[in-house]
């Protein structure tokens, strides 16, 4: 128990510590651009993208999509740059030096992205209220909170999967980079699943988002739990099977970073 | 003059020869415009759109490649600067700054152009879309003169992001509204009335429509006067960024805080 305790610590002032040092948006300039301007535009754009394809009666579930995904800017962005970050301030070898449990560590890089991500949503969403008069009056808004907070754990789970690959690689925000905007393709945020290419498919439905997006998007139309209760238990396991690879390369890779010098390269 | 063309041309050179090295620099002309492109062919191809849409999906994704290139080489390479330690220096030198951005820019344009590359290539093998009725003339001058419009606003921002290091952050962070702004991927036609008001003070706005109506037979076709705005438009930001440049000169030597801002 007092083993536990002492855990849970370490846990709280990691999360406490990934906060202060590494949540690199904490100025109103910085959380201005990224975290309201860049989830404003994307709305737009891509909402106007659509209006233009299929038309002004359509542009709610472009809004919606996009809304939701938004959730990847702090859980892909976010969680990658704990570990991108502490190699360009030069903390990584002290990090891997630590006694610290290694799971306590991995773990509290996603906890203040996770909150950040939900966050991100609720201005996306607030944007498609205002904007594209989202009707929330039928939704079931306890089980669209839900599917927002599953969502956000599950692409914080493929966060910390990308994020371990910092521990070798310099430039680890440009995979950042790639997932977010692979995500926006083949997760159903901008059109069907139904029409990616079959193997895509599959990839889809093996990433976060893809069965969180249609839970939500069927949350907002009046579902309720039990109607997508299988999506949002499949959207956790996605999650936590990416979390679990993560950790696991993120042993790997520090044996690795270790031989090699390379937490020290940059 | 000959030695103010020098210090220009091995700016450029050095621009390219750190972009081909950079993993940055492939992300930004290759898997960005391609991602983008990708997106936009098949939300314009889908059922029920116009086929004469896709000609957006065709050329989008390199248009957003080429403005994010270009914008991104300007401010990042002043970042760059700062962060290697270097950027005092280049303000110390007897050769302007505006010669030295200019070098950096125009290697930024080369690689930009790049991203037509990829993206229309996917348009064509992956979604079988083509420019309906290329008129090549038209269209060659229209991105002449989108690329002058997008040199244009790299000079004139650059300074900024010398004197303040959030200028590049925000504007990073509106990235995609000035896809919107510009109609990259779509008419601005298609947006708000006060956002096409604040579009049409865009030069590459009106390049941009120029490109898109080189391609289709359809519509109107007012070339000379879509022209003149993003060229006048266009000098009026070099005008401006001229002051900047005074401006940013004297209080980077007022202050001493170039290599902190």
């Amino acid at each position: 128990m007092k083993h536990l305790a002492a855990e849970a610590a370490i846990f709280g002032r990691s999360t406490y510590l990934q906060y202060v040092a590494l949540f690199q948006w904490a100025t109103l300039r910085g959380y201005v651009a990224y975290k309201v301007l860049l989830p404003v535009t994307q709305i737009l754009f891509f909402v106007e993208l659509g209006v233009y394809a299929t038309g002004r009666q359509h542009a709610l579930y472009f809004a919606l999509g996009n809304a939701l995904q938004l959730t990847a800017n702090a859980g892909i962005f976010g969680v990658i740059a704990t570990v991108a970050n502490e190699r360009q301030y030069g903390t990584l070898p002290i990090l891997l030096a630590s006694p610290a449990n290694r799971l306590v560590t991995f773990l509290s890089r996603s906890v203040v992205n996770v909150i950040d991500g939900i966050a991100t949503v609720i201005v996306g969403l607030a944007v498609t209220v205002v904007l594209y008069g989202l009707d929330l009056h039928h939704a079931n808004l306890l089980l669209l909170g839900l599917c927002v907070l599953v969502i956000s754990l599950t692409t914080a789970g493929l966060g910390l999967m990308f994020g371990s690959i910092g521990l070798v690689m310099r430039d680890a925000i440009i995979i950042a980079n790639i997932v977010y905007y692979v995500l926006l393709i083949i997760c159903g945020i901008n059109f069907p699943v139904s029409r990616l290419p079959g193997l895509l498919q599959l990839v889809a439905y093996g990433l976060p988002l893809t069965r969180g997006v249609q839970a939500a998007r069927d949350a907002v139309a009046g579902a309720s739990l039990g109607q997508v209760g299988g999506l949002l238990a499949g959207e956790l396991l996605v999650g936590l099977v990416w979390a679990a690879a993560g950790y696991l390369l993120f042993r790997w890779l520090e044996s690795w970073a270790r031989q090699g010098g390379l937490q020290e390269a940059y | 003059m000959k030695s103010l063309a020098r210090a220009a041309f091995s700016a450029f050179r050095l621009s390219i020869r750190l972009r081909v090295i950079s993993p940055w620099s492939y992300l930004n002309w290759l898997l960005f415009p391609l991602l983008f492109a990708a997106v936009g062919l098949y939300v314009l191809s889908g059922p029920g759109t116009v086929s004469s849409h896709l000609v957006y999906g065709v050329l989008g994704g390199g248009l957003i490649g080429y403005w994010s290139v270009t914008y991104i080489d300007a401010g990042n390479s002043i970042q760059d600067e700062r962060w290697n330690g270097t950027l005092e220096q280049i303000f110390a030198t007897p050769t302007p700054l505006s010669v030295i951005i200019l070098g950096k820019v125009s290697g930024g344009l080369l690689f930009g152009l790049l991203a037509f590359v990829p993206t229309a290539a996917l348009a064509f093998f992956g979604f079988h879309a083509e420019l309906p009725a290329l008129d090549p003339s038209r269209f060659v001058i229209s991105l002449a003169i989108l690329t002058f419009s997008f040199l244009s606003i790299a000079l004139t921002l650059t300074p900024l992001f010398a004197l303040w290091r959030w200028a590049f952050s925000m504007l990073n962070g509106f990235e995609l509204g000035v896809y919107v702004l510009c109609g990259f991927m779509f008419p601005v036609a298609v947006l708000a009335t006060w956002a096409q008001g604040v579009a049409s003070v865009l030069g590459p706005t009106w390049a941009v429509r120029a490109i898109y109506a080189s391609t289709v037979a359809g519509g109107p076709h007012d070339f000379a006067v879509w022209w003149a705005a993003a060229v006048g438009l266009s000098l009026l930001y070099l005008v401006v960024g001229y002051f900047l440049y005074a401006l940013v000169e004297r209080e980077a030597r007022r202050s001493g805080e170039l290599a902190l801002a």
